[in-house]
């Protein structure tokens, strides 16, 4: 009797008696089915099925989301369904509230950075288990924007995502809690100032440990673009730089003129890994790759001591030219001194409206993976041709020293694409290696195999229309480091079939 | 209870059979928040979702611009949002200043409005009439689907 009192309450509140508001209710949905497994792994076959639905409703001003996820295997312990994130919000132009799962950056993600890599599809090595990944934050946000200045306010749990979300017990996949409150100010329209304040309460510990990060932002004449942010442990000394206290340090400038545009940061990071989660995500100021032997060769910042700088230069040419040249440096002082650094060199020369051509150099030192004299080569045609159909060739290699390698290793990736104006598209990939970490098959212990290994895959994918679309992957992939959008995490091998179905609603 | 409470406020609210995007709050290469509503276009607005490492984006960029200044005088307003997080913010501005944008650009750094807007991959391209309503949707980019946006823009001017 209470629920159906309570029921009338809240639709008169919602709208029964008031007046009726415009709504709609919109998502989308993932569907990816998987017959295969791991190259090494003995128990061939393994069926499984993920399931991915987001749904939204807006109403006005009010909108809630849910996220509900479903995974289903053979192996009834890997399986689940779980409503993995749900949200209220109230938004108007000046003021917005937030109450559940969101996602909230203070400052540069010195002190807190949260994110959402859309669909993907992350698969744990340890769990097996498939699942969405991004890292949010579970609680309550206040942000308020006025012409002078604007504030905002969290207080929440932060997602450790490397545990599934079947994961028992669940307080551990959130083990910390973070408030924050942060207010910038904008003195002129060049000039932003502003500060952070952020506690934490980390799992075995009545004491909360407390944060402030300094934030500015100036723009100067002639397009320059001066920014920094210096955040703190409140228990360390303030500027003091010294290798016991908790520091991180990030600043940049940045450059435009014409067809010309440049960047230079510097990073200084000290015991600054936050909670026992990590949190915080400072800028790792290197370059983001996207060609696949760089992408999985990047530099992950190690905040228990780094520093470094990452100059960045571009130029448009008229006619559709470009060139990028990017140059990154990194120490780490933790146990020992390791040096990364990397150059990197990048053009795309039109050759005609149809025909593009595009090539990259690189080279590096990587001390944290042990590997000395990487060189990268790269070159990507791409040809068009009438109503939209095109042809892209892209061929990479890779080779450095490995520590403890007495030959070089070696990496290739070859890919040929077609797009047809149909919506289908279609590749075929290749690559192949020679390091000793993957060449190696660990069931065969202690036999060592050293025979470079290969992948070969088959891509299609078919646009049935603005709302639905099928991808079809049947082959071989190789797994390893990936980053997209600034978030790099591990990918496991796969060998088989798998389908993925998406749709927008 | 919290069933009940979903139930009454669907029960208490109309409908749309429109496909609409909210009004969404972002931040400018300035550091200022601002919101959709705030920048749209008279008649139609079109939304470029991309990132500097994307290959593809940056490949469809300068034909957005050439659009942006063809379309000028038809209340058609094209508006960049990049998905870049910290780790590539620095470059953001003086990169899209070189390919000479000068439409707004905004920063969903950690992809909430792309995750709203249901977006999944970049690049992506909505033309949004003054009513918010996506009318078209389009994703990824091959050298020559410029001209099917540029067509796409035309005919719904003529609606």
């Amino acid at each position: 009797m209470k629920y159906i009192a309570r029921f009338f309450v809240f639709a008169i509140i919602f709208g029964f008696c008031g007046r009726p508001v415009l709504a709609q209710i919109y998502g989308t949905n993932t569907f990816e089915f998987q017959f295969g497994n791991l190259p090494f792994e003995e128990d061939t076959d393994l069926t499984t099925s993920y399931n991915q639905l987001n749904l939204y409703y807006d109403s006005d001003k009010i909108s809630l989301f849910g996220k509900f996820e479903q995974f289903f295997t053979p192996f009834k312990s890997r399986n689940y369904f779980d409503v993995t994130q749900k949200r209220f919000q109230f938004q108007d132009d000046n003021l917005r509230i937030r109450i559940g799962n969101f996602y909230e950056t203070i400052g540069s993600g010195l002190l807190l950075r949260s994110y959402d890599i859309p669909g993907s599809v992350f698969e744990s090595d340890f769990y097996r288990t498939r699942y969405a990944f991004f890292r949010d934050l579970e609680g309550i946000a206040f942000d308020a924007d006025l012409d002078w200045a604007e504030i905002k306010a969290v207080r929440a749990e932060p997602l450790q995502n490397d545990l599934p979300p079947n994961f028992e017990p669940d307080s551990v996949r959130r083990p910390d809690l973070v408030e924050a409150l942060q207010a910038t100010f904008f003195p002129t329209d060049d000039l932003s100032v502003g500060a952070a304040f952020m506690r934490v309460n980390t799992p075995f510990s009545s004491d909360y440990s407390e944060f402030v990060s300094l934030i500015s932002s100036v723009q100067l004449p002639a397009s320059f673009q001066v920014f920094s942010e210096y955040a703190f442990n409140t228990s360390s000394d303030i500027f003091s730089f010294s290798r016991n206290q908790s520091y991180a340090l990030y600043a940049g400038l940045n450059y435009y003129k014409g067809s010309f545009g440049g960047s230079f940061e510097y990073k200084n990071y000290n015991n600054f890994r936050l909670g026992s989660s990590g949190f915080n995500d400072p800028p790792s100021l290197i370059k983001e790759h996207t060609h696949p032997v760089l992408n999985r060769s990047t530099h992950v910042p190690n905040t228990a001591n780094e520093r470094g700088i990452q100059v960045e230069a571009f130029y448009s040419f008229d006619g559709g030219h470009s060139l990028v040249a990017n140059y990154a440096s990194t120490i780490n002082n933790v146990a020992r001194r390791s040096r990364f650094f990397e150059y990197f060199l990048e053009g795309t020369y039109k050759v005609n409206d149809n025909l593009t051509l595009k090539s990259f150099a690189d080279y590096a030192k990587d001390d944290p993976k042990g590997q000395d004299n990487r060189i990268s080569l790269g070159l990507i045609a791409d040809k068009g041709f009438q109503n939209s159909k095109n042809i892209i060739l892209d061929v990479q290699y890779q080779n450095f020293d490995e520590l403890g390698q007495s030959d070089k290793s070696e990496n290739v990736f070859a890919s040929l694409s077609f797009g047809f104006s149909s919506g289908l598209s279609v590749s075929a990939v290749f690559e192949s290696t020679t390091e000793p970490g993957l060449t190696d098959n660990p069931n065969t212990f202690p036999e060592i195999e050293t025979d470079p290994r290969t992948w070969f895959g088959l891509n299609s994918l078919y646009k049935i229309n603005a709302s639905n679309s099928v991808a079809l992957f049947i082959g071989t992939r190789r797994g390893g480091p990936a980053c997209t959008s600034g978030i790099c995490y591990e990918i496991l091998d796969f060998e088989g079939a798998e389908l993925r179905i998406t749709t927008r609603f | 209870m919290k069933y009940l409470l979903i139930f009454s406020f669907l029960l208490g609210s109309t409908f749309s059979a429109n496909n609409e995007i909210p009004n969404f709050r972002l931040k400018n290469l300035d550091n200022r928040t601002v919101s959709f509503n705030q920048i749209k276009g008279e008649n139609l607005t079109v939304i470029d979702f991309w990132a500097t490492w994307c290959k593809p984006c940056v490949k469809s960029i300068p034909e957005f611009v050439k659009m942006d200044e063809e379309f000028d005088d038809d209340d058609v307003k094209f508006i960049g949002i990049s998905i870049d997080g910290p780790r590539n913010e620095a470059k953001v501005k003086p990169f899209i200043k070189s390919l000479g944008v000068k439409y707004p650009v905004l920063r969903d750094s950690d992809s909430s409005v792309m995750a709203r807007l249901r977006v999944t991959a970049v690049p992506t391209l909505l033309i949004v009439n003054s009513d918010n309503e996506v009318l078209y949707f389009h994703e990824g980019y091959k050298s020559g689907e410029e001209v099917e946006i540029k067509e796409k823009i035309k005919e719904l001017l003529e609606e």
